[in-house]
């Protein structure tokens, strides 16, 4: 068995006319924090859709677990145990906060109540708004929600989608928090242009530049390198 | 502060707006009349309630229009029909039991057949155009066309008289009201109808799920459930609800004919645009008000009678364009 | 000089390139082969079916205008086609008599009544999403046939119109030889009808390629960047559903001049718009010329239906069950249209246009 959960070979990736993923190589090393950073169109999201089977890569070859999961229906990826929090939350706003974990659950068995303990212990607002309408709850609640729904199978792998956007500077600290308490329990594959965010809760960085990984390494050594992060991601050090 | 007062109690006043135009006729209309008139209007509203209701949820799930609704109707209709034929001696005994066994067996019939039609239509022809709204529609409507002809080939394409069970002919005679016995039959199938849908959807797994599904499919797809095992299901279920609306109609007019599908489908397009796409509980409303508004119109000038339905559509429309009621209700 | 803007280098190569290329000699074969057609064809079944060709090309390309070109489905052109024939034979007969006046005035109502119901439908569409206009569409031409059938004392009913033609028109005159062909009433009809849906086709071409099309076609590609450029796409989609109504209602009104009689049956029902369908597909969406391919298609095939069958009769009298599928005609062609709309979505002419431009790109990518 390798060290990493997540291995991303070489995947091209087209919607459309567009070439987005262009040769991009990756890997989810176990128990740790992978960020994927980079601006805007860089293929960020891309790459996360096409790991959870959303879009079909056109060459290329993803591992999970050793096990070839490239072609596989998003429904298969997700049972396999990979969970996914997309950029837009991908919250039922017409159901309750219930509804929306229930739909998550795969089984509705003892281990399921276990983490679901485990949940509430980590989202301290999810039982307060249990019935409530999804709809109802705040930006930051729904963005809670989401992580909490995608932890409530048994996972090995979480892909998260730039869960601060949109998000309040206290909000993000409070969900730095949460991350670091779940990186414990999983591997998880982040996307951010926050580079607080991306900097705090990462361990392995990847910088995404036109659909190809240009730069890795540890995140420590990312902080101090100020030519890299002006370079693609437009932070200097006077911001 | 009004307006503020106007939300709190919206749905109060919409009642009470909707209970006074209910009772508008009795201005014009003899009370005798007027409950005559309404239980048919109720009657022939549940039944194109149950051919309404399978089209909002496959529009409301599967974001698809099925332009072959009708037909799923008409050879509801027409398996029904050939089923009740061959149950005959059931049909004409006077004994009531045998009567609802034969009823219930051509509802089987009906639903099952024209749900195994539902999946070959939606695994063969409905997949490849997800999403492509004009292909759909197009695709459908040639769909329709080959169905009914087909029904033209198996039954012949003359009209036909549907075999009534009969214990379900005829009326009772209440404090010297003629209530006639089969739309109430029809009224307590559409209510049952909507029961078991409404309890499906609200308090079991699946129906949970495909209510999650009409708001975001990719969600419920990459939360582990097979989408497209769901979403043929769906079909077929929707399909099999044209079928019960198709035989309920033929036992209703007494007739099956190849054409009834297209006639009884602009009906149920004009409910769900009132009613609002993917919601039941909008199907309902809306076939009941078209239902109703049709049979008093009709009684009181009978050549606006078609006209009054597509009145009420265009006013809706301008008010609500997404009609009355929100998707997944 | 002002030296040239590139747009105007572009549309110089453009019109250039148009009367070079293949297509141009193609088009005006067409136009000889159909000016000629009388004396070619000299049978009246033959005519009949040329004459159908012009007349339902022109209807189907207005057709095109809405789908090909807004991106728009109505089901309700039937209704337009309808209002045209019905119109010319109120003022022809019921109502009028047979007059080059009434003639003109019953296109004159034609399109004034198709504007304002135009209006009414454009209206709607843009409140509603575009299933919801399907399905009205629908709902509006059942309700107008319905209302021609009942309302029988109004329009004939079932039974429909005769309708006689004024003057030059008439059946009987005759002018005489040209070329071994009688002159008649009936190929005047022709030329007129001819030159009629000319223009009109004219008309429509020079709308799409004009700077108003192309905006269309970028609103039907593209909403909300059309609206983020600034356009009004509400104003651009009414004048083209407007447009392609009132050329309709004109053609209905000139298939009432030629076929001279009109019934709810054949004018008003939707199995007009069944056949616009077919041929539009089977033509090519968003390209006008498609409709020619298409009626050229469908008529030819309606006419020689009967020989067909009977053809397959006498080649294997066993076959019953081809037999009752070949008189089951429609099934055939619904089949057929599942089909073309899943193998050619784009048509004949589409599919070639795709070809020819795969070639091209195929051969810059190699030179450039």
């Amino acid at each position: 068995m390798s060290n990493a959960v997540l291995r991303v070979e070489g995947i091209h990736t087209l919607i459309g006319q567009h070439h987005i993923l262009q040769g991009l190589s990756f890997q989810a090393k176990n128990e740790a924090v992978t960020v994927l950073i980079g601006r805007n169109g860089a293929g960020k999201s891309t790459a996360l859709k096409t790991v959870m089977g959303l879009y079909a890569p056109s060459k290329g070859r993803i591992l999970f677990q050793d096990q070839e999961t490239s072609r596989l229906k998003p429904y298969h990826v997700a049972r396999l145990g990979i969970g996914y929090v997309p950029e837009d939350m991908g919250i039922f706003s017409e159901l309750t906060v219930e509804e929306n974990m229930r739909v998550a659950m795969l089984r509705e068995d003892e281990a399921t109540d276990e983490r679901l303990t485990t949940i509430f212990e980590i989202f301290a607002d999810l039982k307060r708004f249990w019935k409530s309408k999804a709809g109802n709850l705040s930006g930051g609640q729904k963005q809670m929600l989401a992580i909490a729904r995608s932890m409530v199978n048994e996972t090995s792998l979480l892909l998260i989608d730039e869960p601060t956007k949109g998000l309040a500077p206290i909000l993000v600290d409070a969900l730095i928090e949460v991350i670091s308490e779940i990186k414990k329990r999983t591997v998880i594959v982040l996307v951010e242009q926050n580079f607080y965010m991306a900097s705090s809760v990462g361990d392995y960085y990847y910088i995404l530049d036109n659909g190809t990984a240009v730069h890795d390494g540890l995140m420590t050594d990312l902080i101090d390198n100020d030519e890299l992060k002006s370079r693609y991601l437009g932070i200097s050090r006077d911001a | 502060m009004f307006q503020a007062a106007m939300k709190k109690h919206k749905q109060k006043v919409t009642l009470i707006g909707a209970v006074l135009l209910l009772l508008l006729p009795l201005v014009a209309i003899q009370p005798k009349v007027y409950l005559t008139l309404t239980i048919a209007g109720f009657a022939m509203g549940m039944l194109i309630f149950l051919v309404a209701s399978g089209l909002s949820i496959i529009f409301g799930l599967l974001d698809v229009l099925n332009f072959a609704h009708g037909a799923c109707f008409a050879w509801g209709a027409y398996v029904g029909f050939t089923t009740l034929n061959s149950l005959m001696d059931w049909v004409t005994s006077t004994s009531l039991v045998q009567n609802i066994a034969a009823f219930l067996i051509a509802v089987l019939a009906a639903f099952v057949a024209v749900a195994v039609l539902g999946i070959l239509i939606e695994r063969v022809i409905v997949r490849r155009v997800y999403g492509l709204h004009l292909f759909q529609i197009l695709i459908l409507f040639g769909t329709t066309i080959v169905l009914e002809e087909l029904i033209r080939i198996v039954w012949g394409p003359n009209d036909e008289v549907m075999p009534v069970p009969f214990n379900f002919v005829g009326n009772w005679d209440i404090m010297d009201i003629i209530v006639l016995r089969y739309p109430i039959i029809a009224i307590l199938i559409g209510v049952l109808v909507y029961g078991v849908t409404q309890f499906v959807l609200k308090k079991t797994r699946i129906g949970l799920i495909v209510r999650a599904g009409v708001e975001n499919r990719d969600m419920v797809q990459a939360m582990g459930h097979n989408i497209s095992l769901l979403f043929t299901s769906v079909f077929a279920v929707g399909a099999g609800l044209a079928a019960l609306g198709g035989l309920a109609m033929a036992l209703f007019s007494l007739q099956v004919y190849p054409g009834m599908g297209s006639q009884y489908l602009i009906f149920a397009f004009i409910v769900v645009i009132i009613g609002g796409l993917g919601s039941v509980t909008g199907s309902l409303v809306g076939a009941l008000l078209v239902g109703l508004s049709y049979n008093y119109v009709a009684y009181l000038l009978p050549p606006a009678a078609v006209g009054v339905n597509i009145l009420i559509m265009f006013v809706i429309l301008l008010i609500k364009p997404t009609g009355l009621f929100a998707p997944g209700k | 000089m002002a030296e040239l803007s590139p747009i105007r280098i572009f549309r110089g190569l453009e019109s250039r390139k148009r009367f070079r290329s293949g297509g141009f000699f193609l088009k005006a074969g067409l136009l000889v082969l159909f000016l000629f057609a009388p004396f070619l064809f000299p049978s009246f079944k033959s005519i009949d079916l040329v004459m159908r060709i012009v007349i339902f090309a022109t209807l189907v390309a207005s057709f095109d205008i809405l789908l090909g070109y807004t991106g728009i489905i109505s089901f309700g052109h039937g209704m337009f086609f309808g209002i045209g024939a019905y119109s010319m034979g109120f003022l022809l007969s019921k109502y009028g008599s047979p007059t080059y006046l009434n003639m003109f005035l019953a296109f004159f109502i034609a399109v004034f009544v198709s504007i304002l119901l135009a209006l009414v439908i454009s209206f709607l569409s843009l409140r509603v999403k575009a299933i919801f206009f399907a399905m009205i569409t629908l709902a509006l031409a059942e309700f107008s046939l319905i209302l021609a059938m009942k309302l029988s004392r109004l329009s004939g009913g079932e039974d429909g119109i005769s309708i006689s033609l004024p003057g030059l028109f008439k059946v009987s005159s005759n002018f005489g030889h040209v070329l071994h062909l009688d002159i008649t009433g009936r190929i005047a009809a022709y030329y007129f009808i001819l030159l009629c849906c000319l223009i009109l086709f004219l008309m429509m071409l020079r709308f799409t390629q004009s700077p108003f099309g192309r905006v269309l076609q970028s609103i039907r590609d593209n909403v909300q960047r059309a609206e983020a450029l600034g356009y009004s796409t509400f104003i651009f989609q009414t004048v083209s559903i407007t447009f392609g109504c009132i050329v309709a209602a004109i053609v209905g009104g000139l298939y009432a001049v030629w076929v001279g009689y009109i019934n709810p049956e054949s004018c008003l029902s939707t199995s007009i718009v069944l056949d616009i369908l077919i041929m539009v597909i089977i033509g090519g969406m968003g390209t006008l010329y498609g409709g020619i391919i298409g009626a050229a298609f469908l008529q030819i095939a309606q006419t020689f239906l009967p020989d067909l069958q009977k053809l397959s009769q006498h080649l294997f009298p066993q076959a019953s069950l081809l037999h009752t599928a070949m008189e089951r005609w429609l099934l055939i062609f619904g089949i057929l249209f599942i089909l073309v709309v899943f193998f050619f979505p784009r048509g004949v002419l589409g599919s070639i246009q795709d070809y020819m431009m795969r070639r091209k790109a195929g051969k810059t990518l190699e030179s450039g």
